[in-house]
């Protein structure tokens, strides 16, 4: 099984749509997939970074890497950073959506 | 002059890169720890199932909260009061299981602990008839407990349409441009059995890409996985149905854990039912004997139900 404490917060069904439209296999459509996926990570985790003293980005990352299905974690993140970590990470998604749909729509415009 | 797919992976590759290199720059020092770790973020799932698997070997409860397993009801009094409500109620196998579930699972989806799913495995198998398990043979998926999305019909054989697929509000969902994960079901159209027809209307999508050990035993597992029969229970109405695993999905993104085919997304929750709640386990079903399709287990004989918890 696989879950990250931020998973919930996730919900791009829109670019799931577009890659079925585009892929013709299971091998093409999850490796789309996961290149979505590794964006994601490091989207959410740059964003908690920089918004997280630096005197705990250790302690952060232990946390996460002992237990990354978590979801305390957001309670943990919001009381370092001092604010709604949940509604943080779902801005900084609506906004990686957004650019990856920009560029998965260009591409019918080429 | 490359296809859609080429000219949009290249752009995905792009801004992934770019996305990387951002991560790389503005926090170097967690480069640094990850390296130390042998850990990368791009395999951060991967961990992740290592550290919940090793986690449900010890017996940890790892998700919480918990469901409260006395508000369920027992096997004894499940027989009880199906034995008392036969004439008054012919509804009432159904309403049993939607109380029991309402009053016990989380409001939200997520993975179940061992004694929740096999409390769970006994309970739906009592009350509907359809012997089931959580783990079968060994395997396991990666949720019982997840929310189903809709998917859309399956190419069957080579020159397959829309059309071919029935009539109905089931059509309205479209066929999928790409394959399923097992490719056609039939070489040809000749080769399409009723069978292989049913399969395709009755299907189930799950996670396989996510199951922790996936990459070292993908030989044995697609095998094992293709047209997998599981018991799929809408947890908000209690609708039942039983389908064959026939592709492999949905992206963990989506906050879905499982996909239903426009016939079995349909009687679960009627024509604009697009995603719920819902239970899935796999039919212990040796013998092939369990049919694919609804589960009317409101019709079921009392007494050739088993009641014993296993």
């Amino acid at each position: 099984m696989s879950k990250l404490f931020y998973d919930k917060l996730i919900v791009f069904e829109e670019i799931e749509t577009e890659i079925a439209k585009v892929s013709q296999s299971k091998e093409e459509k999850e490796e789309l997939w996961q290149i979505v996926d590794e964006m994601i990570h490091h989207k959410v985790l740059d964003m908690i970074l920089r918004k997280l003293p630096k005197d705990k980005h250790r302690e952060f990352m232990d946390k996460f890497l002992a237990a990354p299905h978590d979801e305390s974690l957001l309670d943990y993140l919001s009381a370092k950073i001092g604010d709604d970590a949940e509604k943080l990470i779902k801005k900084e998604m609506d906004a990686l959506a957004s650019e990856i749909l920009k560029e998965i729509k260009s591409n019918k415009l080429v | 002059m490359s296809s859609d797919y080429d000219q949009i992976r290249n752009k995905l590759k792009v801004k992934h890169a770019q996305i990387r290199n951002d991560f790389s720059s503005n926090h170097p020092h967690i480069e640094k720890y990850l390296a130390e770790k042998g850990i990368s973020l791009s395999k951060i799932r991967e961990h992740s199932a290592k550290i919940i698997g090793a986690g449900a070997l010890a017996g940890a409860l790892l998700l919480s909260p918990p469901i409260d397993m006395k508000a369920l009801p027992s096997p004894e009094e499940i027989i009880q009061k199906l034995n008392r409500s036969q004439e008054s109620s012919p509804d009432l196998p159904q309403k049993i299981l939607i109380d029991a579930l309402k009053s016990s699972l989380p409001t939200k989806t997520q993975p179940l602990n061992n004694s929740q799913e096999k409390y769970l495995e006994s309970f739906l198998t009592n009350i509907t008839g359809v012997k089931v398990k959580a783990t079968l043979e060994g395997e396991h998926l990666n949720t019982v407990y997840g929310l189903i999305g809709a998917e859309q019909h399956l190419r069957r054989y080579p020159g397959d349409t829309l059309g071919q697929h029935g009539a109905g509000d089931t059509l309205e969902e479209g066929i999928a441009p790409g394959l399923g994960a097992w490719g056609y079901f039939a070489s040809s159209y000749e080769n399409l059995t009723p069978g292989l027809i049913n399969t395709e209307k009755w299907y189930a999508v799950v996670q396989t890409l996510y199951l922790p050990n996936w990459n070292e035993r993908a030989k044995y597992l697609i095998n094992w996985y293709k047209y997998r029969k599981v018991l799929i229970v809408d947890t908000d109405n209690g609708n039942a149905v039983v389908a064959a695993i026939a592709d492999s999905g949905p992206a963990a993104w989506t906050g879905k854990s499982f996909g239903g085919s426009p016939e079995v997304m349909e009687y679960l929750g009627g024509p604009k039912y697009k995603k719920g709640p819902v239970l899935v386990f796999f039919v212990d079903d040796p013998d092939n004997k369990v049919p694919l399709g609804p589960v009317d287990y409101n019709k079921i004989n009392m007494s050739e139900m088993s009641l014993v918890q296993s």
